[in-house]
């Protein structure tokens, strides 16, 4: 591994120079910046717009067959009743009454009837805000706070549960573990592309020549991955720092959940098993797509590839809540232990702590392998597809190379 | 006579195509040594299989007496056919870079990078981006990347290719500054004034096979006393023929 150093300072550096790595480190949280912020000041207009909505006066009448309302809180709304019911829908269609409703006898299955002028989009919502309001209200009187509470769901619950009777909190202890899934999400899907062309640079600028006659390609491949594993770190400590600062003085604001750290459980054994699947998982997708990029002559044409790896990695995803309710179905068995899709469930399941060592190990040893297996195929395809400067080379052209050997 | 490079009864297929099909020549040590062939008679297919980036189909090609390895500490200058640098970077990083890579200090690296630009007359480039210079100075600087090391065993395989007559000059005058030096030289070209007033030895590669090999004089005399460049429109004349044919068809 003689100039791992060398190999692994120059493309650090370099691509610490490049612009392109801290716009888009930048660009992820001032999105999410962006994001929250249209967010808080929608809310906020929506809020007021509701109240405002509240507060409007309109003409209206009411037909009440089911008994319910009381007459002295219709008043209140400055409405009357009446028992002519088309004359009141035609006199809204005229325009001489803003709105009309119709509560029908069976509340329990019928509809309540409004017929209204239209106010638009947003505000026709007022409608039927009154004639809700003018049930709950006709109703209120007769029902208990607890009960209401009770029929209108906003009684509140705090559960504590318990495993191997220690007080066990199955959310938190997602947080810790989760990381490295989040983690390895963010870093695949910034750093993917690069990965991808970080070998077809050589190829394209025609440096393959001087490079093979100065260092091996297993350490020219190694210190560019080791390169972007870290610079992957830099970028991720780039893109969460702001996100933190922001929690940290914001969240009140935001109404966004405390959390506190020391709230937040850790299980060494899943945290490990996690370490081991992110970084076991980090590197056999990396040597995947250096191996990609190697084969082709081009980054345009390995980027035609890109979407497939990303395809078998991310689909699993489509699957979630089957790895949380099924999680010894074959379908789940078949997605953890294939290598391209393995890393997903994985450490889903390892976060979600329903995984059992066994398979986690299992699993582990099928990611190590089959990273080793991706990383000597990328030194190959590098090697032997470097200087094919304007063909894609195929697996079959390296092992025949190989033979002959 | 010690030979540095030693290649016997090489052959290299490809895709069941025999590029190579038996060659065998020596260079010494301290020679500037000509390898001359027509385009596509396997020159460059030769020197990568015997710095190891092609694997031969069969015979033995060795430098300082085993397969060439960046791991032996043979100190080695190589000038490819194809050229290219990491055309983003900083003239001096990318020498500093593969002067480490060659095995000296950064140190080292950057005092000899220094100098040699200076020499070309590049050193208001040091911390320009490559893909600012022209071709000529981009082919300097590579030049430059070749020699940092002091090379014991320096190959260029055209490297006259792309330089005006006065960089040409300049080129010439650094392969005799090694070759004093006591640097081996494998020098590939189509310049036949270049390989008179620099090689010692040649070999005329054509049909996969040594087609003539030896002294400059010895080549000559086994053609009659011709001119190297009559011996090349000779040995090679009848291709070019065949390829203009070729290409009518």
């Amino acid at each position: 591994m003689y100039n791992l150093g060398t190999v692994f300072r120059f493309e650090v550096k370099r691509t610490l120079k490049k612009k392109s790595f801290w716009i888009m480190a930048a660009a992820f949280p001032v999105i999410i910046g962006l994001v929250f912020t249209i967010v808080f000041f929608s809310n906020q207009a929506t809020d007021k717009a509701a109240a405002n909505t509240k507060n409007q006066k309109f003409s209206f009448e009411i037909t009440d067959e089911s008994g319910v309302v009381d007459k002295k809180i219709v008043q209140q709304f400055g409405a009357s009743e009446t028992n002519d019911r088309q004359t009141a829908i035609h006199d809204v269609i005229s325009g001489k009454l803003d709105a009309y409703f119709y509560y029908p006898k069976d509340l329990a299955h019928d509809k309540v009837q409004i017929y209204a002028k239209d106010a638009g989009l947003f505000d026709n919502g007022r409608y039927q805000a009154v004639a809700q309001v003018i049930l709950q209200q006709s109703v209120a009187p007769n029902v208990d706070p607890q009960t209401t509470a009770v029929l209108q769901n906003t009684v509140g619950f705090d559960s504590t549960t318990y495993k191997d009777g220690v007080e066990f909190n199955g959310f938190k202890q997602l947080i810790a573990p989760g990381v490295f899934l989040i983690l390895f999400y963010i870093l695949i899907a910034m750093f993917g592309n690069q990965m991808l062309t970080s070998t077809t640079e050589e190829k394209e600028n025609r440096v393959i020549e001087m490079i093979l006659t100065a260092i091996k390609a297993r350490t020219l491949i190694i210190g560019k991955i080791l390169s972007l594993l870290v610079l992957a770190l830099i970028q991720v400590v780039v893109i969460l720092t702001p996100i933190v600062i922001a929690y940290i003085f914001l969240h009140n604001t935001l109404s966004l959940p405390n959390i506190s750290l020391n709230d937040i459980p850790f299980d060494p054994v899943r945290i490990i098993i996690a370490a081991l699947m992110f970084i076991f998982s980090f590197l056999l997708f990396t040597g995947l797509l250096v191996a990609i990029g190697a084969a082709v002559p081009t980054a345009k044409e390995a980027s035609g590839f890109f979407g497939v790896v990303m395809i078998c990695l991310f689909g699993p995803l489509y699957a979630v809540t089957l790895f949380i309710s099924a999680p010894e179905s074959d379908l789940v068995r078949f997605l953890s232990f294939f290598p391209l899709t393995a890393p997903i469930p994985l450490m889903l399941r390892n976060a979600v702590g329903n995984i059992s060592i066994g398979d986690a190990t299992l699993g582990i040893i099928i990611l190590i392998v089959s990273a080793v297996i991706a990383l000597m195929v990328a030194v190959r395809m590098f090697q032997f597809g470097a200087l094919e400067y304007s063909r894609r080379i195929g697996l079959g052209a390296i092992f025949q190379k190989r033979s002959n050997k | 006579m010690v030979s540095v490079v030693s290649v016997d009864h090489f052959r290299m297929d490809f895709s069941g195509k025999t590029v190579i099909k038996d060659l065998s020549f020596d260079v010494h040590k301290g020679e500037v040594f000509g390898f001359l062939g027509s385009n596509g008679s396997g020159k460059t297919t030769t020197i990568r299989a015997l710095l190891g980036i092609y694997t031969p189909t069969s015979g033995d090609l060795l430098v300082g007496g085993k397969p060439f390895s960046v791991s032996s500490g043979l100190k080695l200058g190589y000038l490819p056919e194809e050229r290219g640098l990491y055309k983003k970077e900083k003239v001096l990083d990318i020498m500093i870079y593969f002067g480490q890579l060659k095995g000296l200090t950064r140190d080292e690296a950057k005092t000899r990078s220094e100098a040699f630009l200076a020499r070309v007359k590049l050193s208001d480039k040091v911390n320009t981006r490559l893909d600012k210079l022209s071709g000529g100075q981009q082919q300097k600087v590579q030049l430059g990347i070749t020699v940092i090391n002091d090379p014991e065993l320096l190959i260029l395989d055209e490297p006259t290719k792309g330089f005006d007559p006065v960089n040409r000059r300049l080129l010439m005058d650094i392969i005799e500054e090694h070759q004093r030096a006591g640097a081996t030289i494998i020098f590939v070209t189509h310049q036949m004034e270049e390989v008179e007033r620099l090689c010692n030895r040649i070999v005329l590669l054509k049909d996969g096979t040594a087609h003539a090999y030896g002294t400059i004089a010895e080549v000559k005399k086994k053609f009659g006393g011709k001119s190297l460049d009559d011996i090349f429109l000779e040995v090679y004349g009848d291709e070019n023929e065949q390829a203009e044919e070729a290409s009518h068809v």
